[in-house]
């Protein structure tokens, strides 16, 4: 089910100042794909979700789901949370603890009136879906972090909601069940072929599950794609930056030359992935360290070749961390765990002007 | 719960528990600026003349600073002592420290002193007789009725309290902060003194000035054991002017009331800001921490025998005394002539006693209507306080807090000012008022403790699942409430039972409860039926507090 955001906009007002949690955002999350919201902490993507779940109302503009308009400030329309029809995991996973795993999953069929024995059936079918088939009679204080959380799973999705929402749902499990759980949830929704709505301020995390990303800011969406557009080929310097690691030098734009956009910095003279930039202009280079592939020595000067020398080396385990000095800029760069190098060694690398990202400044 | 009505809710609230505590102040205020009970109204400045020219009230002012100090400093240095050991060491019976933490729910203090008046008084106190035997003294060694047997009492009373304050703190204290005090060089003493009692400061402070609030509004043992021994005290010189003698003086009354409250209400306001800093001092972050245990080697068993005639003292003690005594027809030393001589005569006494009968109806009535009301109200309190953050909710918070540092004799001459000029004067819903409006901030702590374990997730997460909001109440809120509305109604109920310093003020013939009942033969010197109401009393109580634990256990899971 498609959601439309339109002209949404959010104010708080807190110790005599109005903070804009959303500001204007249009939006529209398409159906039976994972959407994530992505952002730092307080740039308005749980304010976001709690809009579309209603949990919370905006100032001014529409919310639609489906067909229906659940929120809209010009049509006077507003749709109380219980009749919206979704479901949402939270990031406390809000598993009620007076309540056994079965009342706790069978609770939405529940007050919705449906007879025992389809409840039963529905949250049997739920139950086992997560993997926790036999657990109905635990008492929901009894689970481990990540049980509770496919308990929590099982309750969003156990009446077929058109939309599931996720506030954070991973971010309470420690790393390696974080990882584990990733993965089955990525499972899960793929095999649902559902609405899902995710908010994350974790980038591996987004690029790991989602579809489609939004990177958000400062109650505004900055830039949306899909992982691989998003991580390599942003538009934004704060996407780039935010995204993975980068490091990022300011370039001058020269001209274009045989289908790159060629650029001058502190780097030398450098060909990029084509962007429309016009000549002269400024621009920001962006690289990733694990597209700078160190060789030993000083290369031979020409296209797309820079000489670096090893400044620090740090052993990270699967590999050592080094930056690597270039006149007066120093990048960070990565090299294979045994291989044999020492501080002040003389290196070089060549570029693929693929992995020359080139953003607004 | 949508806004406006939310915002209704609060300002309601606020105008209740406003005319609850607000109100008595008030009148208190113009009282000590009125002629009299009958000439309410006329402006005059003659009761503070009056009130603060009068010769003894230097000599009671004098009195009081020793008594609250006096008994603040044992009750910390106690709770300290007993806290360190309890959460530190590896003493053993740990679950001593527990019982001994809720004694002052269980035995009123009332009961405890006369308890103590029993076993020290100087004409036929059990021990002083005891020791006179043993040793051939003529005189009786020790006396109760004296400024140290004030301190003494009023300190193993307020203890708990204390040990109650400070136990957590200590608790959750991060041992690195010692370790890395080990390892600079500093020895285990050291440490304690340089590094561990100083950051407790916070706690300690709080429990102490707490400590010095509670003697000052303290009744019990200033009318048990000081008024026998001359040793007037605030508390005393306040009932003197208006329960004894011919001339009851209400405007005199509330003119010396005044500079308590005031003090009293100074004190809270230091406690909270103490408490508020000492949350920030030793709150330890994330997961992963746990205390070590220090060994105490040669002194654990001295210790613990320390701490096990502690625990006799404070709970076997009292209520042996009082069992005996209920049971001899006069005071004489345990002996096998003694107990050939048990009799039940006591007993029937009181039990055919219409005044005590009478009295033990009106406070049963008393704890189950007011305990019923406190909470009532103390639910819809709690909750805007914990989930209507709004600047109004801040003052309800404010406000409830309030009656927490009224000294109930002080205040009670407040209501007295009120209730006099109202049809409610000498009714029983008079006592029913002034007890609510007193002991609201207890019915309120544990619900509002209740309110905060309820995630907002919790409501938000059904209403998301398609359950309209009365259905969320029903089957979400409720229930998770349902374990602090019985302990609160549990912990005023049985508050209300042996309620004594209000009581003094707004019993009149006809609406007597138990406490003021078992003042008035402590008065008399009716050892033998005090000890049997008293025992009745402890009774009701104990079974209240039993039926708490077992309620509270039960719903453990949430």
């Amino acid at each position: 089910m498609e959601i439309r955001i339109r002209g949404v906009s959010k104010h708080y007002f807190s110790e005599g100042k109005t903070i804009k949690a959303l500001d204007d955002v249009t939006l529209t999350i398409p159906a039976r794909k994972i959407f994530t919201l992505l952002g730092p902490s307080g740039c308005g993507k749980t304010t976001l979700l709690r809009c579309i779940v209603g949990l919370e109302m905006p100032d001014t503009g529409e919310i639609s789901i489906g067909d229906d308009v659940v929120w809209s400030r010009d049509k006077a329309i507003s749709v109380p949370p219980e009749k919206r029809g979704l479901g949402m995991v939270f990031q406390t996973y809000a598993i009620w603890p007076h309540m056994t795993v079965f009342d706790n999953v069978g609770y939405p069929l529940q007050v919705r009136g449906a007879p025992r024995d389809e409840v039963r059936e529905r949250v049997a079918k739920a139950l086992d879906f997560v993997q926790l088939a036999g657990f109905e009679g635990r008492p929901a204080t009894k689970l481990s972090g990540g049980q509770q959380q496919r308990v929590a799973l099982a309750r969003a999705l156990v009446a077929e909601p058109r939309v599931i929402l996720f506030d954070e749902p991973l971010s309470n499990l420690d790393a390696k069940l974080r990882e584990e759980t990733r993965k089955e949830l990525r499972a899960f929704l793929e095999k649902l072929q559902i609405t899902a709505v995710y908010v994350t301020h974790d980038r591996v995390e987004a690029l790991a599950l989602s579809d489609t990303i939004a990177v958000m800011r400062a109650g505004s969406i900055i830039e949306i794609g899909t992982p691989r557009k998003i991580y390599f080929d942003a538009d934004h310097r704060f996407v780039a930056d935010f995204i993975g690691r980068a490091n990022l030098f300011k370039a001058r734009v020269r001209g274009e030359q045989g289908g790159h956009t060629v650029v001058d910095c502190p780097l030398g003279t450098i060909a990029c992935q084509r962007r429309d930039f016009p000549a002269g202009g400024e621009a920001t280079l962006c690289l990733r360290p694990e597209f700078i592939h160190l060789v030993r020595g000083e290369a031979p000067a020409g296209h797309n070749i820079v000489n670096a020398r090893i400044e620090t080396l740090t052993f990270v385990g699967e590999n050592y961390e080094t930056e690597i000095r270039v006149g007066e800029e120093l990048l960070l760069a990565r090299v294979d765990a045994d291989a044999s190098i020492a501080v002040g060694d003389a290196v070089s690398f060549s570029l693929d002007p693929a992995h020359c990202l080139l953003v607004a400044a | 719960m949508n806004q406006p009505r939310a915002a209704k809710l609060t300002w309601l609230l606020i105008a209740i528990v406003g005319a609850l505590t607000v109100f008595p102040v008030l009148m208190l205020v113009l009282g000590s600026f009125s002629e009299g009970l009958t000439a309410f109204g006329v402006f005059t400045l003659d009761k503070y003349v009056d009130a603060y020219t009068d010769p003894a009230l230097a000599e009671v002012m004098l009195n009081t600073v020793i008594f609250v100090i006096g008994a603040s400093v044992l009750s910390t240095v106690l709770a300290v002592f007993l806290a360190y050991l309890n959460t530190r060491t590896d003493i053993p019976f740990k679950f001593l420290f527990g019982i001994l933490s809720v004694i002052p729910m269980m035995i009123p203090h009332l009961l405890f002193s006369v308890s103590w008046a029993l076993l020290l008084n100087p004409s036929n106190g059990l021990l002083n007789l005891g020791l006179k035997e043993v040793f051939g003294l003529e005189e009786a060694p020790l006396d109760i009725y004296s400024m140290w047997g004030m301190i003494l009492v009023e300190g193993l009373l307020d203890m708990p309290i204390a040990y109650l304050i400070i136990a957590p703190a200590m608790a959750s204290f991060d041992v690195a902060l010692e370790e890395s005090s080990r390892v600079s060089g500093a020895s285990a003493w050291k440490t304690l003194f340089r590094i561990t009692l100083p950051v407790l400061r916070p706690a300690i402070l709080a429990a102490f000035i707490l400590g010095i609030v509670r003697s000052l509004a303290s009744f019990a043992v200033p009318s048990v054991i000081g008024m026998p021994g001359r040793v007037p005290v605030l508390a005393t010189h306040l009932y003197e002017m208006i329960a004894t003698g011919f001339a009851t003086d209400y405007g005199k009354a509330a003119a010396v009331g005044m500079s308590v409250l005031a003090a009293s209400v100074t004190l809270i306001v230091v406690y909270r800001a103490l408490t508020a800093e000492s949350e920030k001092f030793v709150t330890i972050a994330g997961r992963g921490f746990k205390t070590t245990v220090i060994e105490l080697g040669a002194a654990r068993m001295p210790l613990f025998a320390l701490v096990g005639v502690l625990s006799f003292v404070l709970i076997v003690l009292p209520v042996a005394v009082l069992a005996y005594t209920s049971f001899m027809p006069y005071s004489m030393v345990p002996s096998a002539r003694a107990f050939s001589m048990m009799t039940l005569k006591h007993w029937r006494d009181v039990l055919g006693d219409p005044i005590s009968i009478l009295a033990l109806k009106n406070s049963l009535f008393l704890a189950v209507v007011g305990a019923t009301l406190g909470v009532v109200l103390s639910v819809f309190v709690a909750y805007v306080i914990v989930k209507v953050k709004t600047r109004a909710a801040g003052i309800l918070d404010s406000l409830s807090y309030l009656s927490f540092s009224f000294p109930g004799i002080v205040i009670g001459v407040g209501f007295m000012w009120f209730f006099v000029q109202t049809p409610l004067y000498s009714t029983i819903w008079a006592l029913l008022l002034g007890y609510i409006a007193t002991y609201l901030p207890y019915g309120i702590r544990p619900m509002s403790s209740a309110f905060v374990q309820i995630h907002s997730h919790l409501e938000e997460s059904s209403l998301v699942c398609g359950a309209s909001p009365l259905t969320t109440l029903k089957r979400i809120i409720v229930p998770l409430l349902i374990p602090g509305i019985v302990s609160g109604w549990i912990l005023l109920a049985s508050m209300f039972v042996r309620e004594l310093t209000l009581s003094v003020v707004l019993s009149r013939p006809g609406t007597e409860v138990l406490a003021v009942q078992i003042l008035r033969f402590s008065e008399d010197g009716l050892w033998g039926k005090l000890s049997a109401l008293g025992i009745v009393m402890i009774a009701i109580t104990t079974a209240l507090v039993v039926l708490a634990t077992w309620v509270g256990s039960r719903f453990k899971t949430a």
